[in-house]
């Protein structure tokens, strides 16, 4: 029953589509399709239309640094037929370019924007101011892989010392209160 | 003549704002004319932090994502880690994950009633439902050590066995609760302060519902049947016996009786866990996490939070750490596309209580 | 006869002793250590005993909450805050993350050391603390005001420079109002 519906989901989404690479092991509760980035807003929206799956889960990016290539999810869920979908494509790392489908979807409008600031990745046609979550931010978009947070925090902000075995802090806050360091605590402390 | 607007900052510093975000309002007179969400002030980068942590150092920042009620979004990882492995779990765990679940939601429930009538000035209801909070976070206490943070539903199943005595001491909780919301009602429902300051406000339109993305219980306040328990069952959900509520509105009223009767159906639940638990097993124990490598490829998996549907979707490249984690929270639409419709043509004064009714949870937007 | 050293410090013991027992909170969630305060305040534990209660705007305020982590988002809001508040004004700590950056030491966007930015006269720590340790902290407040050690505004006034170079350097733009009181 659910094969069926699968494979008359994938003949219909293969009729319509041909260039559609579909990646389905039946396995998995879900279907999977792999298309150009030009195809996804016509297939987002003939999915949703034609074939009910009307409620977008999720929307995803995904950083594949060594291969030069950002990949975007679309995860979509029939309300009717209960299965999911996963729309993948992949973009071109150093100049990521991509419709707007915000008039899908409205709220893959702020999936846009966390995109645009996180990964880079420009929606031509997304109206929205360039901040959304980060203010004043002046690196490379921060969830690439090639940008070390760690690092950064290194540099940037203060960190206490003794924060690797917690002596220095346990000894600052006795200290500050007048209290005594208890006995048993003593042994840890410089 | 027409009114001239003016912009209103409600937030970040606000006591009726449910947690750090702002609402930047445009209103003329006291009607909003047009609503923008601001969010940001809780970005810590989790799902950067977890790339640097192997698949089990990740699993611990998860609670912080959504604090109010962090069991649905560790749930949501670990499905999604053995949906990946393929790991199977033991029945015994997915029944413990359940009864966690259930508690976990019916706490949230409670912060919910108050923070509803908090928002709406009526302040006795917060001093009850938070305070009867506590005996749910005794249970989580006594069963994982924390309060807030439980860390408990781990890839695998769960870190520990029920104590002794401890089924008792659920069920006689529950017992209490029974009768409690028999007061809440009485204190709530029955408030004619309540009714008129929530019916026919805040509505969400029922044919935009499903193709706006809202979830949860916002759109089974809308008069349609949805629940990821019934619909996508995860765990045991599909061998226990509840009912979905639904209510025509749209509105906050509807939306709080939905509430109202899911407590129940908590407590249904939560009853039937602890009759049907089978004995066994409760961990499929996972390597050393340090060499623990998932196989290369994607999961996504979905629970039934209070505020919606929550989903994790993680990537693994074959190797030891995650290289993308992406949570999906039922704020992240909630609380941005979909407040703003709902604000536009609201009184300033039910602000706070629409943006309760939705569930607004900021820290789950941000991450 | 307020010039005289022993009249002082009796006018000071007296103004202490009130000020302990009036720890008017500002209302202001800073981070995820905001779950613990409604249990803090409500009937079981009921803060409000000590005399520690919510206010819903920063000049009527006297304690300002730091629960957890600060974004340099918030941070620049909780200096805004903070500037605004009226003496006399204790600032909270409340979170291992304030203290040297807990699970979030190699975050981008998070402040590890809450008192190079802002004067910490309290710090709770754990993650999360118990509202046992919450009322705890607000005890040793009370404690510190007592004794007059709760100074944590005037050493803000003394330094301000230092407190101000250190703001501005995880603040790039600085576009706020200078409050001289």
């Amino acid at each position: 029953m659910m094969k069926e519906l699968k494979e008359h989901i994938i003949r219909r989404v293969k009729a319509n589509f041909t260039e559609a690479e579909e990646n389905n092991d039946f396995t998995y509760d879900r279907l999977d399709f792999t298309v150009k980035k030009e195809v996804v807003p016509s297939l987002l929206l003939f999915l949703k239309e034609e074939m009910g799956f009307k409620h977008l889960s999720h929307a995803s990016c995904v950083d594949w640094l060594e291969e030069g290539e950002l990949e975007l999810v679309f995860i979509l869920w029939s309300p009717k037929d209960k299965i999911k979908v996963f729309v993948r494509t992949r973009l071109d790392r150093d100049n990521p370019v991509m419709d707007n489908m915000d008039n899908i979807w409205p709220q893959l409008h702020t999936y846009e924007r966390e995109f645009r600031e996180m990964f880079g990745v420009q929606f031509t046609g997304l109206e929205a101011p360039d901040e959304f979550i980060l203010e004043d931010w002046q690196g490379p978009p921060p969830f690439r892989r090639d940008f070390d947070t760690a690092a950064y925090a290194e540099k940037t902000f203060w960190h206490r010392p003794g924060r690797e075995d917690a002596q220095d802090v346990r000894e600052t806050i006795a200290n500050r209160d007048g209290e005594d360091i208890p006995d048993f605590a003593k042994k840890y402390s410089r | 003549m027409r009114e001239k607007a003016t912009t209103l900052y409600l937030g970040p510093q606000h006591p009726g704002i449910t947690g750090n975000m702002m609402v930047r309002l445009k209103v003329e007179g006291d009607t909003i004319v047009k609503a923008t969400t601001e969010v940001g002030y809780l970005h810590r980068a989790f799902e950067k932090l977890q790339e640097r942590r192997n698949w089990l150092q990740a699993f611990t920042l998860l609670c912080r994502f959504c604090v109010p009620e962090p069991d649905p979004v560790e749930e949501s990882y670990a499905r999604a880690v053995e949906l990946l492995e393929g790991r199977e779990v033991p029945e015994r765990a997915k029944y413990i994950r359940v009864l966690m679940l259930e508690l976990a939601r019916m706490g949230a429930y409670m912060l919910w009633y108050g923070g509803q009538n908090g928002s709406l000035g009526l302040y006795t209801m917060g001093q009850w439902s938070v305070g009867d909070r506590n005996y749910i976070l005794d249970l989580f206490e006594e069963l994982t050590g924390g309060r807030v943070y439980h860390m408990y539903i781990w890839p695998g199943g769960v870190r520990r066995d029920l104590p002794e005595g401890f089924a008792d001491k659920v069920l006689r909780t529950m017992d209490y609760f029974e009768k409690r919301l028999k007061d809440y009602d009485d204190l709530m429902f029955d408030n004619t302060i309540f009714q008129k300051r929530t019916q026919g406000i805040g509505i969400v339109p029922k044919e935009k519902a499903v193709e706006w993305g809202v979830v949860g219980p916002i759109l089974r306040g809308c008069g349609i049947k949805s629940d990821i328990r019934i619909d996508d069952p995860y765990e045991v959900y599909d061998k226990l016996d509840f009912v979905v509520p639904t209510h025509e509105g749209g509105d906050i009223w509807s939306r709080a009786l939905v509430r109202r009767e899911e407590v129940r159906q908590s407590i249904r639940i939560i009853r039937q866990v602890i009759e049907k638990m089978p004995s066994g097993e409760i961990y499929n124990k996972i390597p050393n996490p340090h060499k623990w490598a998932l196989p290369k490829g994607d999961a996504y998996a979905r629970t039934e939070a209070v505020r919606g549907e929550v989903g994790m979707y993680i990537v693994s490249d074959g190797s030891t750490h995650p290289r993308r984690t992406h949570f999906r929270g039922a704020a992240y639409v909630h609380a941005i596309t979909l407040l703003e419709k709902v604000l536009v043509g609201a009184n300033v004064a039910d602000v706070s209580a629409i943006m309760n009714s939705l569930g607004t949870c900021p820290p789950e937007i941000e991450r | 006869m307020i010039n005289d050293k022993n009249s002082q410090k009796i006018v000071d013991i007296i103004q202490n002793w009130a000020r302990k027992h009036s720890i008017w909170v500002l209302g202001y969630g800073t981070g995820c250590g905001a779950i613990e305060i409604p249990p803090t305040m409500t009937s079981r534990y009921d803060a409000e005993r000590l005399g520690v209660r919510g206010a819903a705007t920063p000049r009527q305020a006297d304690v300002l909450l730091i629960t957890g982590y600060l974004t340099t988002k918030t941070l620049k809001r909780v200096i805004r805050v903070y500037e605004q508040m009226q003496d006399p004004k204790y600032v909270i700590g409340f979170g291992s993350c304030t203290i040297n950056g807990g699970m979030y030491y190699d975050s981008y966007n998070t402040i590890k050391v809450l008192d190079k930015y802002l004067p910490v006269d309290v710090y709770i720590n754990g993650c999360m603390p118990r509202p046992e340790a919450v009322l705890s902290g607000f005890g040793q407040l009370q404690k510190r005001i007592a004794e007059g050690r709760a100074d944590g505004a005037k050493q803000y006034k003394e330094n301000l420079e230092w407190y101000r170079a250190n703001q501005k350097k995880i603040i790039p733009n600085w576009v706020m109002p200078e409050y001289n009181w």
